[in-house]
C-alpha cells in the first residue's frame, strides 16, 4: 500500500483543479483482486483494459488541456518581457528604472510559478505512469497473464507521457530567467534568507507541492519488497535533508 | 461473478463489453472506448514538414488515397477508441473515392477519399475493428489473440506507416522495435486481414515476433525524442501551411456520451508553432477581442483544425491576455511614490528574490529527477520487451525441453539466462551508468559509485527475475504458467 498512500498524499497536496485527475489507484487495485477470482478471464481482462483506457483518457484530456494553457502562457510571458524591455529599455536604462524593476519582479515571480506548474505537470504524468505500471504488474502477478508488457508500450506513447514539449518549455523558462535576471549574489548566504521567506507562493501551493513531489519520488524509489529489473533504482538526491526541512517551514506569504 | 468496481463503467450489460470489438452498431450510451490512442498521439514539437503530395507519388504501396481537398474534419477523426465512431465520422459526409489496391478492406468500415494522413489511422483502425471483431468471436485464450492485439498492433502499424511515409527521419521512433526493415509488412498485414480468421490469429504471432526481431540492432530510438516527429500522422496536412511544427490532433472523446458528437471533441495538441500561427491570425483580424473563431480558422488554414478547437483556444487566449493586461495596468497606474517604497522594497525584495531562487532550485531539481526517471522507465521497458522477445524465441525452441524435463522448471531457463541475460544486464547496467552520470554531472564521483552498486543490485534482481519471464513466454503452454509462478515468485 506504500505507493497508494504516497499517491494519496501527493493528490492531497496537489493544486486544486488537479486532484480529480489522478489515477484511481486504489479502485484499480481492488479490481485486480476481484478479477483473479472471476471466472471468465478474457472478459474481465477486457473490462480491465477498458478501465485502464478510460484512466488514460482522463490523463490525456487533463494533460493536453494544461499543456495548451502552458503554451499560451509561455508566449504571453515572453511578450510581456519584450514589452517591458521595449518600454523601459534593457535593464531599465530609460527613465523609470524602478518601474522596470517592479514589472520585472512581477514577471519573474510569474515565470517561477509558471515553471513550477509545468514541472508539476511532468510530475503528474510520471506518477500516473508509475501507478499504471504498478497496477499492471499486480494484474500480471494475480492472473498470471501477460498484460503488462504490451500495455505499457501503449502507455509510453500516450500524450500524457510524452512530456517533451513541456520539458522544453521548462528549460526555456530557466534560460529566460538566467538571461533576464542574471544571478548576482553568492548563493550561500542569501539562501538562508531565502529559506526564511520561502514557503508558499500566494494561494497556490506550488512550492509546497513541488517539495512534496520530490520527497514522494524519493520514497517511492527507496526500494521495495518486489524489486525487479523493472524497478527504478533509488533516487539520488544530494540535498535531501534540505528539501525535507523545506517541508516543515511554516508558510509565509510572498507578497 | 462479476466485479463491480467503484469506477463507473457505463455499459448496459456484460454483452456490450464483449461486443466492443465487433464492428457494427454502437449504442450511444456506450462510451467510446479509447483503445487506439497511440496512433493518434504523435510526437510534438519540432516535427518536420512533409509535403504530402511527394509522399503520395513516392509510396504507391503505402495505403494512401489521393489527397482530397476536403474539410477540416479530417485527420483526427480516427477518434478514440472504437472503430464505430470512426465509421460514423467517415460516413458523415466524406467523399467516396477508391483507394488504390486497398479498397477491399478500407471500404469495409470507412469511406475513402479522406486526406492522406488518414489512411494510416484508417487502416490501423480498420485493422483493429476487423481484427478485434474476429478475435472476439474467436474468443481464444492465447493471449495474442485477445483484445490485446487491438492495441498491440497499433504501434507497429503506426510506425510502419510513418516509416514508409517519411523516408527522411526515423531517428526517434517511439517504439524502437519497429525500426523497419520490411516496408512491405503493411501490405502483408492488409492482405492477411482480408483472409480468414485462422490465418489472422497465427499471423499475429508472426507479426509480433518479426518486427521485434529487428530490434536488437536499433538503439537510437529508445526515447520518445522530439525528433520522432513523424509518428504524427496529421502533420503532413497541417504543415503545408505552417512554417514549423503544426499542432497535432489527438483523439480523445473523453467522457463524451455519444460517438456522434465526437468531431467536436477531438483533442488538439497545441504546439508553440501552431499557437504562433494562431496569434498571427488573431492579430491580423484585429486582436483577440475582435477576432472570431471562424475568421481565425479560415486564416490559419490548418487542416484538421476545427472551429471548436479554435473557439476554445481563443477563449483561453483571451483569458490569458486579460490577466496579463490587468496586472500590467495596475502597476502602471500606481503613482510614483517610488522613493518611499524603494527602500522598503529593498529588504523584502531581496528576501523575495531569494525565496524565488530557492523555489526555482527545488523545481529544477524535481524536473531533473523526473527526466532521469522517465528515461530510465523508457529504457527499462525497452529492455523488458527485448527480453520478452528473446524468451519467446527460446520458448519455442525450449518447448521440447519443457515437455521432456518436467521435473525442473529450470531447464529452458539456463540457456536463456546465460546468453541473453548477461548481455541484457550489461546493456542495462551500461545505460544506467550513462544515464546517471549524464543526468547529474555535478555528482559524478558519488553517482558512479552508487551506480555500480545499483547496477549490481539490478543484476542480482535481474537474475532472480529471469525465472519469471519464461513463464510469460510459457504462456504458450498456458497450463504450466500458474504453477511456475507460484514456484518462482518469492
Amino acid at each position: 500500500m506504500k505507493f497508494g498512500k504516497r499517491l494519496k498524499q501527493q493528490i492531497e497536496q496537489s493544486l486544486p483543479g488537479w486532484q480529480d485527475n489522478f489515477l484511481s489507484y486504489k479502485e484499480l487495485k481492488k479490481l485486480v483482486r476481484l478479477i483473479s477470482s472471476s471466472s471468465s478471464l478474457s472478459l474481465s481482462e477486457a473490462e480491465f483494459v477498458y478501465l485502464l483506457n478510460n484512466e488514460m483518457e482522463k490523463f490525456n484530456a487533463f494533460f493536453l488541456e494544461q499543456e495548451e494553457d502552458f503554451v499560451i502562457r509561455h508566449k504571453e510571458l515572453r511578450q510581456r518581457i519584450e514589452r517591458v524591455i521595449e518600454r523601459w529599455g534593457p535593464n531599465g536604462t530609460r527613465p523609470s528604472h524602478l518601474e522596470y524593476r517592479k514589472e520585472m519582479a512581477k514577471i519573474r515571480k510569474e515565470i517561477v510559478n509558471f515553471h513550477g506548474e509545468m514541472v508539476l505537470l511532468v510530475n503528474y504524468s510520471n506518477i500516473n505512469y508509475t501507478g499504471l505500471a504498478k497496477i499492471l504488474k499486480k494484474y500480471d502477478k494475480r492472473t498470471g497473464r501477460v498484460l503488462r508488457l504490451p500495455f505499457i508500450q501503449k502507455v509510453l506513447q500516450q500524450p500524457f507521457f510524452t512530456t517533451d514539449l513541456i520539458s522544453k518549455l521548462v528549460k526555456d523558462c530557466e534560460t529566460t530567467l538566467e538571461t533576464v535576471f542574471p544571478p548576482s549574489e553568492p548563493a550561500r548566504k542569501s539562501r538562508a534568507a531565502g529559506m526564511q521567506a520561502a514557503a508558499l507562493p500566494p494561494g497556490e501551493g506550488i512550492f509546497r507541492n513541488t517539495v512534496a513531489a520530490l520527497l514522494t519520488m524519493h520514497e517511492i524509489r527507496r526500494g521495495s519488497s518486489t524489486y525487479s529489473h523493472f524497478s527504478l533504482p533509488p533516487l539520488n538526491l544530494p540535498d535531501f535533508d534540505v528539501i525535507q526541512s523545506l517541508q516543515l517551514l511554516s508558510p509565509i506569504q510572498i507578497p | 461473478m462479476e466485479a463491480k468496481p467503484a469506477l463507473s463503467i457505463q455499459r448496459s450489460g456484460a454483452s456490450q463489453i464483449s461486443n466492443f470489438g465487433a464492428s457494427g452498431a454502437l449504442s450511444s450510451s456506450f462510451p467510446v472506448r479509447p483503445t487506439p490512442l497511440e496512433e493518434t498521439y504523435p510526437k510534438n514539437s519540432d516535427s518536420r514538414h512533409i509535403p504530402l503530395e511527394r509522399d503520395l507519388t513516392r509510396r504507391p504501396s503505402a495505403v494512401v488515397s489521393p489527397l482530397s481537398s476536403n474539410s477540416g474534419v479530417v485527420g483526427h477523426i480516427f477518434s478514440t477508441s472504437s472503430g464505430y465512431s470512426t465509421d460514423l465520422h467517415f460516413s458523415s459526409g466524406q467523399q467516396q473515392e477508391k483507394l488504390p489496391r486497398q479498397s477491399p478492406f478500407i471500404s469495409q468500415s470507412t469511406n475513402s477519399g479522406i486526406s492522406v494522413t488518414l489512411p494510416h489511422s484508417v487502416d490501423s483502425r480498420v485493422l483493429q475493428s476487423t481484427a478485434s471483431s474476429h478475435f472476439n468471436k474467436e474468443n481464444n485464450d492465447s493471449w495474442c489473440t485477445d483484445p490485446l492485439p487491438d492495441f498491440l498492433d497499433f504501434p507497429m502499424t503506426t510506425i510502419i506507416q510513418n516509416s514508409q511515409l517519411d523516408g527522411s527521419n526515423m531517428g526517434g521512433i517511439a517504439i524502437p522495435s519497429e525500426e523497419l526493415s520490411k516496408p512491405n509488412d503493411w501490405q502483408d498485414w492488409a492482405d492477411q486481414l482480408i483472409s480468414d480468421n485462422d490465418d489472422l490469429t497465427t499471423d499475429w504471432n508472426g507479426l509480433l515476433a518479426d518486427p521485434s526481431a529487428t530490434d536488437p540492432g536499433s538503439k537510437a530510438s529508445y526515447q520518445i525524442s522530439p525528433q520522432s516527429t513523424n509518428i504524427s500522422m496529421q502533420q503532413p496536412h497541417i504543415s503545408q501551411q505552417l512554417p514549423g511544427t503544426p499542432g497535432e490532433i489527438c483523439t480523445g472523446a473523453g467522457q463524451s456520451s455519444s460517438a456522434n458528437a465526437a468531431p467536436a471533441k477531438q483533442r488538439m495538441r497545441w504546439t508553440p508553432e501552431l499557437h504562433e500561427a494562431f496569434v498571427e491570425a488573431v492579430n491580423k483580424l484585429g486582436g483577440s477581442e475582435r477576432a472570431t473563431p471562424k475568421g481565425v480558422l479560415k486564416l490559419m488554414k490548418v487542416e484538421g483544425l476545427t472551429i471548436y478547437h479554435v473557439k476554445s483556444h481563443l477563449q483561453k487566449y483571451r483569458t490569458a491576455r486579460y490577466k496579463a493586461e490587468t496586472t500590467e495596468e495596475s502597476s502602471e497606474t500606481k503613482p510614483a511614490s517610488l522613493e518611499d517604497l524603494s527602500s522598503l522594497d529593498l529588504k523584502t525584495g531581496i528576501d523575495i528574490t531569494e525565496a524565488l531562487r530557492l523555489q526555482m532550485e527545488v523545481q529544477k531539481r524535481l524536473h531533473e529527477q523526473l527526466e532521469i526517471q522517465r528515461n530510465l522507465q523508457l529504457r527499462i521497458e525497452e529492455q523488458g520487451k527485448y527480453l520478452q522477445m528473446m524468451f519467446e524465441k527460446q520458448c519455442k525452441s525450449g518447448m521440447d525441453l519443457l515437455k521432456g524435463g518436467s521435473s525442473t522448471s529450470e531447464n529452458p531457463q539456463e540457456p536463456i539466462d546465460t546468453v541473453q541475460n548477461s548481455s541484457a544486464k550489461d546493456k542495462l547496467r551500461a545505460e544506467l551508468e550513462n544515464k546517471e552520470t549524464d543526468g547529474e554531472p555535478a555528482d559524478t564521483a558519488k553517482t558512479s559509485g552508487e551506480t555500480s552498486q545499483r547496477a549490481g543490485e539490478k543484476q542480482k534482481t535481474l537474475e532472480a527475475e529471469v525465472p519469471e519471464n519464461p513463464e510469460a513466454s510459457a504462456g504458450c503452454t498456458s497450463e504450466s504458467s500458474p504453477k511456475k509462478r507460484a514456484k518462482v515468485d518469492v
